[in-house]
C-alpha cells in the first residue's frame, strides 16, 4: 500500500468517526432538549390544575383529552413519518419543538442549501439545513419573545375591554374559516373534501341531535368515518403525492 | 354546565390565572431548551464540518440564509399569536401557538376540549376551569407529536424499511382526510351558533380565498404566509361591527 493511500484511508476513518460523533451528540442533545420542552410544556397546565381551586376532575380531563386525541392521533404519527426524509434525525428534534415546519423551516432549509449550492440528501445538504433551522429558530424565538411576549402583552393591556371581549368571542370562527380554505386549496383533494363536508353535516346535524350522548365524540367520529370512506372511495386512476401538513 | 366547579373555577377572568408568573417561567424554559439545542447543534456542525465537506463560512452563510428566510413567516405567526392573547394569555400562546403547535391545531384542540365541558371559547361559559382543561388538552395533544417524534426518529434512523414503505396512496389520502375532516367538522359546528359566528366563518374563509388566489396569480407570494393573520383580522373587524350594530344576542 502506498503512503498516500494509507493517508487517505486514515483521513476517511477520521471523517467517519467525526460524523458519528456528530450523530451521537445531536441525537443525545436533541432528545434531551425535546424531553425537557415536553415536560415544561405539560407542567404549566398541570400547575394550574393542582394549585388552583377550580374543581376540575380527572373525568373532565380524560373526556377532553379523548376528544382531542380522536381528532389528531393520526397526524401525531403521520407528520414525523412524512418529514423524516427531508429533515434527517437531528432536524426532527428541532422541527417538532419549533413548529411551523412546512411554512417556515423547510423554506429556510431550501434557501440555505441553494445559497451554498448543496444538494438535499447529501451530508453537505444536511448540515446546511441544520444551520438554516438554527438560524430560523433564533429569529423565531426572538420575535416571539419581543413582539408577542413584551409588545403583545402590553398591547392587549391598553386595548379597550369591549374590543378584546369581541376578539375573544369570535377569534375561533375567524381562524377556522380561513384554515379550512387554506387546507382545501393546498391539499387539492376535492373528493376527500366533499366526503368530509357531507359526513360533518350528517354527524353534526342528524346523528348528534338524535343521540346527544355522542356530542363529545362528534369530531372524532367525523375523522374516522371520513378517513375510512376516503380510502375506500379513492380514485384509483390518478397518482397522488403526500402533501404539506398543519404544523 | 358542570355543577362541581368551585366559585373560582366558574370565574371568567381567564387572564388572572393565564398570566401567572410560574407559567411565564415555564414558557421561558421551553424557549431556553430550543436555544440550548441550537447552540449544541451549531457547535457539533462546526466540529464535524470538514468530514461533511462543508466549510465554516458555508455554515455561517446557511445560518444567515435560514434566519433571513424566517423573518416574514415569524412575523406572520406573531400577528396570529397576538390575536389569540386574550383567549389563552401570553405564556400559553408563546408555547402552544408560537412554538410546538400552530394556531390551527391548538385553537381546534381548545375548542374541542371546551365543547366537552359544554362551553364555548370566549363567551360567558368560557370559565377559568374551561381554560385550564383546554390548555391541558392542547398540551397533551402537542405531547402526542413530540412523543411520536421521540419514538419514531430512532427507528427511522436505523433505516427500518417497513416504516418507509408505507403505501404511498395511504400516506396521501388518510392524513389529508383526517385533517380536512377535523377542521371541516369544527367549522361546520360554528355554523350552528350565532349569526355573527356564521358571518365570521364566511368572511374569514372568503378573505383567505382571496389571499390564496392573489398568491398564486400574482407575485404576492408572501400572502401565503400572511393569509391566516389577515383573514383573522378581517374576520374580527367584521364581527366587531356586526356585534356593536346589535346583531348579537343579549349576552
Amino acid at each position: 500500500m502506498s503512503s498516500s493511500a494509507t493517508a487517505q484511508a486514515a483521513s476517511a476513518a477520521a471523517g467517519a468517526a467525526s460524523l458519528s460523533t456528530f450523530d451521537r451528540t445531536t441525537s443525545r442533545w436533541g432528545q434531551g432538549t425535546m424531553v425537557a420542552a415536553l415536560l415544561l410544556s405539560l407542567a404549566a397546565p398541570l400547575y394550574l390544575v393542582l394549585t388552583q381551586d377550580l374543581g376540575i376532575t380527572g373525568n373532565m380531563i380524560w373526556t377532553a383529552y379523548l376528544a382531542v386525541a380522536a381528532a389528531f392521533f393520526v397526524l401525531w404519527f403521520v407528520e414525523p413519518l412524512t418529514y423524516y426524509p427531508v429533515l434527517g434525525p437531528a432536524g426532527m428534534y428541532q422541527a417538532f419543538m419549533i413548529g411551523n415546519i412546512a411554512n417556515k423551516l423547510l423554506p429556510s432549509a431550501l434557501v440555505a442549501q441553494a445559497a451554498i449550492g448543496a444538494k438535499p440528501g447529501t451530508k453537505r445538504g444536511e448540515f446546511s439545513a441544520l444551520m438554516a433551522i438554527c438560524g430560523a429558530a433564533m429569529v423565531h424565538v426572538l420575535s416571539m419573545l419581543i413582539f408577542v411576549g413584551v409588545l403583545g402583552t402590553w398591547l392587549v393591556s391598553i386595548i379597550p375591554a369591549d374590543i378584546t371581549d369581541v376578539a375573544r368571542l369570535y377569534i375561533f370562527p375567524s381562524i377556522i374559516g380561513a384554515v379550512i380554505v387554506q387546507l382545501v386549496v393546498t391539499l387539492k383533494q376535492p373528493r376527500v373534501t366533499a366526503i368530509a363536508v357531507v359526513v360533518s353535516v350528517l354527524v353534526l346535524f342528524v346523528l348528534v341531535p338524535a343521540v346527544p350522548a355522542l356530542a363529545k365524540a362528534a369530531t372524532g367520529i367525523v375523522v374516522l368515518i371520513t378517513a375510512t370512506l376516503s380510502w375506500f372511495l379513492r380514485s384509483r386512476k390518478t397518482q397522488t403525492t403526500p402533501t404539506a401538513l398543519v404544523n | 354546565m358542570q355543577t362541581e366547579l368551585t366559585p373560582q373555577g366558574a370565574s371568567t377572568d381567564i387572564l388572572a390565572i393565564a398570566n401567572m408568573p410560574v407559567l411565564w417561567v415555564l414558557a421561558i424554559g421551553v424557549f431556553a431548551a430550543i436555544i440550548v439545542q441550537s447552540l449544541v447543534y451549531m457547535r457539533a456542525a462546526k466540529k464535524a464540518g470538514p468530514a461533511a465537506d462543508i466549510t465554516e463560512s458555508e455554515l455561517k452563510v446557511s445560518f444567515r440564509a435560514g434566519a433571513v428566510a424566517a423573518i416574514g413567516p415569524s412575523l406572520a405567526v406573531v400577528l396570529v399569536s397576538i390575536a389569540l392573547l386574550t383567549l389563552f394569555g401570553t405564556p400559553a400562546v408563546l408555547v402552544r401557538i408560537g412554538l410546538v403547535g400552530s394556531a390551527a391545531t391548538e385553537s381546534a384542540s381548545a375548542s374541542l376540549a371546551a365543547g366537552t365541558m359544554g362551553a364555548e371559547l370566549g363567551d360567558a361559559s368560557y370559565t377559568q376551569a374551561v381554560f385550564v382543561v383546554a390548555f391541558l388538552a392542547m398540551s397533551l395533544s402537542g405531547a402526542g407529536w413530540m412523543l411520536a417524534t421521540l419514538i419514531l426518529t430512532p427507528i427511522l434512523r436505523r433505516g427500518d424499511s417497513k416504516l418507509r414503505t408505507v403505501n404511498p396512496a395511504l400516506m396521501a389520502i388518510v392524513p389529508a382526510a383526517a385533517l380536512i375532516a377535523a377542521f371541516a367538522s369544527l367549522g361546520i359546528a360554528e355554523l350552528g351558533k350565532t349569526p355573527i359566528h356564521v358571518l365570521s366563518v364566511i368572511v374569514s374563509a372568503l378573505t383567505m380565498g382571496v389571499c390564496m388566489l392573489l398568491a398564486s396569480k400574482t407575485a404576492a407570494r408572501w400572502l401565503r404566509e400572511w393569509g391566516l393573520g389577515i383573514s383573522i383580522i378581517v374576520g374580527l373587524i367584521v364581527a366587531y361591527f356586526a356585534h356593536v350594530s346589535g346583531m348579537a344576542p343579549a349576552a
